[in-house]
């Protein structure tokens, strides 16, 4: 009970913050639009790329959204290895609250920034054409898929971050992550055109399953092999979580 | 519980890169007392207080807090300390208000209780009328009490502060222990705070340890360390010093240990346990010997002399006072 009270907690302290960052959210979907205005329209008149008969925009807009969300995620950690060089972390270690609430409350509160994010990109998506399933099912499942990815890639940046210790280090790490994470992901081609190494490294890749999740509900209305996408990003969250709790103390060692 | 509220014998904490912070730390703290850990910089008070707030773990040694052992119930000792580390542990985008909010929530503490509980803290840290302000726009002082005022949140025994007033201005720091001092006069709240302000000490520290390089190097209460330096001094201008020494000499009753004539200064010394008790005697005896007194003074041994005398060293630095303070407004601008 008190368990929940302080990650629920731990959200409203995000949600809190936002309210006088508007500003940081609103840059922050400056990039994802620019993929799908932008980058989206060109590669579909191009017409290189298999997609299954579904339009190319529609067929990176999950891409675009997850990309965004990962992003918001991963930089999460950042604000814990600067609560990390202020007090605030040792205060909530001498906090009756248990580890795994920080970390688990902490991960969920990027929750809010994900919704953020896909509140702002999905209605420009539909704007410039895209269509999605209005099945309340299928919006039900999106809803846990972005859920899960969020608070699984910020478990994994506050993991990160019990060993990136500085601002610096964290940001360079940050960078060099996101990308990648992108592009080795059935994000903007689909997977099976992909040569053998990459399609190995894409299927080791948690975003794919995400993208693959949020494809089939959010634009093609299908829940055919969902659970296996879903089985794979909850063994995910799971372990980073798990990871960044036990590690959490060398945060402030 | 206990009366011991805070006692440690023979703890050792070396870091990961061999630093070793503290060496064999045995200290006792008695309930409803104001304790202080007086050192210089980097002589292990952070280390010391990190461990008895159940963050860090010590490589040798015992803890105990509130009859707790810190390592084992560790939670148990959590759920009665209050804690204001050195550098800072509120949210400067948030209010002043929002800020309690949250930790009451962490804190767990009941639902209809927190609006009640979080207006009685800023009502007793004198922050009400600012409570709705960012404290993005607060002075130093004022964050200082709004993170004494979070730590009262879940009415603790024992608040430990690191370093409560460092950075702060005079009537800010006055301000500031104001407030402890109320804390712990009206609710016998125990106190357990760090400093390198001997003044701090001297004045509001029942008892205090002076810490250097990781192991005590005194304990007791400030006057008993003061009057452990040597005896307080009466310092007499007088026209006839040596009829002085003569007339003093026969005084007895009045804890009178030494009386020397200081031909530099042209003064006379009377060394005495109780200088302002003794002062006023002593200028009678000397004026109905027909002695004229031209000046009279008290000086008494401070704290300084003590850490001189027990370390050699003064304890102050200027130079790394100001490099907490730009570290504090650093962190405050986000
Ligand atoms: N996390 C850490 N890892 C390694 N060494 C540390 C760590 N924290 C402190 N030290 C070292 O341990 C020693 C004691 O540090 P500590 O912070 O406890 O001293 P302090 O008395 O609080 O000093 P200050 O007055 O500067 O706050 C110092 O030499 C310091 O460099
Ligand atoms: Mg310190």
């Amino acid at each position: 009970m008190s368990f929940i009270n302080a990650v629920v907690a731990f959200v409203e302290l995000e949600a809190r913050r936002i309210r006088y960052n508007i500003t940081e959210v609103i840059t922050r979907v400056v990039q994802p639009i620019l993929w799908l205005v932008v980058f989206g329209p060109i590669m579909a008149s191009v017409r290189a790329l298999p997609t299954d008969g579904i339009p190319y925009i529609a067929f990176i807009t999950p891409g675009v959204i997850l990309q965004s969300v990962t992003f918001v995620s991963i930089f999460y950690g950042l604000t814990i290895v600067w609560e990390r060089e202020s007090g605030i972390l040792k205060k909530l270690l001498t906090t009756p609250v248990p580890r795994i609430a920080i970390v688990l409350g902490r991960s969920s509160a990027s929750v809010i920034r994900a919704f953020m994010q896909f509140m702002i990109i999905t209605p420009i998506a539909l704007l410039i054409g895209v269509r999605i399933v209005p099945n309340p099912l299928d919006i039900m499942f999106v809803i846990i898929i972005i859920t899960i990815t969020s608070v699984g890639f910020s478990a994994f940046s506050i993991w990160i971050a019990t060993f990136m210790k500085t601002r610096e280090r964290f940001m360079g790490i940050g960078q060099a992550i996101t990308m990648p994470l992108f592009f080795a992901s059935n994000s903007i081609y689909p997977i099976n055109i992909m040569p053998p190494i990459f399609k190995a490294i894409s299927l080791g890749n948690p975003l794919t399953y995400s993208i693959d999740a949020l494809r089939k509900t959010l634009i093609i209305g299908t829940l055919d092999g969902l659970i296996t996408d879903i089985v794979a990003l909850i063994i995910f969250t799971t372990i980073f979580t798990l990871l960044a709790s036990i590690q959490f103390r060398r945060l402030i060692e | 519980m206990a009366d011991i509220a805070v006692s440690t014998r023979g703890l050792v904490k070396i870091y990961s890169n061999t630093v070793k912070a503290l060496d064999g730390v045995s200290i006792n703290v008695n309930h409803g007392e104001i304790f202080a850990v007086l050192g210089p910089n980097g002589a292990g008070k952070t280390t010391l207080m990190r461990i008895l707030t159940t963050q860090l773990r010590p490589t040798s040694g015992e803890a105990y807090v509130l009859g707790y052992n810190v390592v084992s119930d560790g939670d148990k000792v959590r759920r009665f300390i209050g804690y204001v580390p050195q550098e800072f542990s509120v949210w400067t985008d948030l209010s002043g208000y929002e800020n309690l909010l949250i930790y009451a929530k962490i804190y767990g503490v009941p639902r209809h209780e927190i609006n009640e509980r979080i207006n009685e803290v800023l009502r007793f840290m004198d922050l009400s009328d600012a409570s709705k302000r960012l404290v993005r726009t607060y002075s130093g002082g004022m964050i200082r009490r709004l993170e004494i005022a979070t730590a009262l949140l879940i009415e603790p025994e024992i608040l430990f502060l690191d370093e409560p007033t460092i950075g702060l201005d005079p009537a800010a720091r006055k301000m500031v222990w104001d407030k402890l001092t109320a804390l712990n006069k009206e609710l016998g709240l125990t106190i357990f705070f760090n400093s390198h302000y001997m003044d701090e000490v001297e004045m509001y520290a029942d008892r205090l340890v002076i810490l250097n390089k990781g192991k005590v190097v005194v304990e007791g209460a400030a006057d008993e360390l003061k009057r452990s330096v040597g005896g307080e001094v009466v310092e007499l201008t007088v026209d006839d010093m040596s009829k002085t020494v003569h007339r003093v000499n026969e005084m007895n009753s009045l804890g009178i240990r030494d009386v020397n004539i200081d031909n530099d200064r042209g003064i006379v010394r009377v060394i005495v346990d109780n200088a302002e008790e003794a002062l006023p005697v002593i200028i009678t005896t000397l004026r109905d010997a027909g002695v004229r007194i031209i000046k009279a003074s008290i000086s008494r041994p401070t704290l300084d002399d003590v850490f001189l005398k027990y370390v050699g060293g003064k304890i102050s630095e200027e130079g790394r006072l100001q490099e907490v303070r730009t570290l504090r407004s650093v962190i405050k601008k986000g």
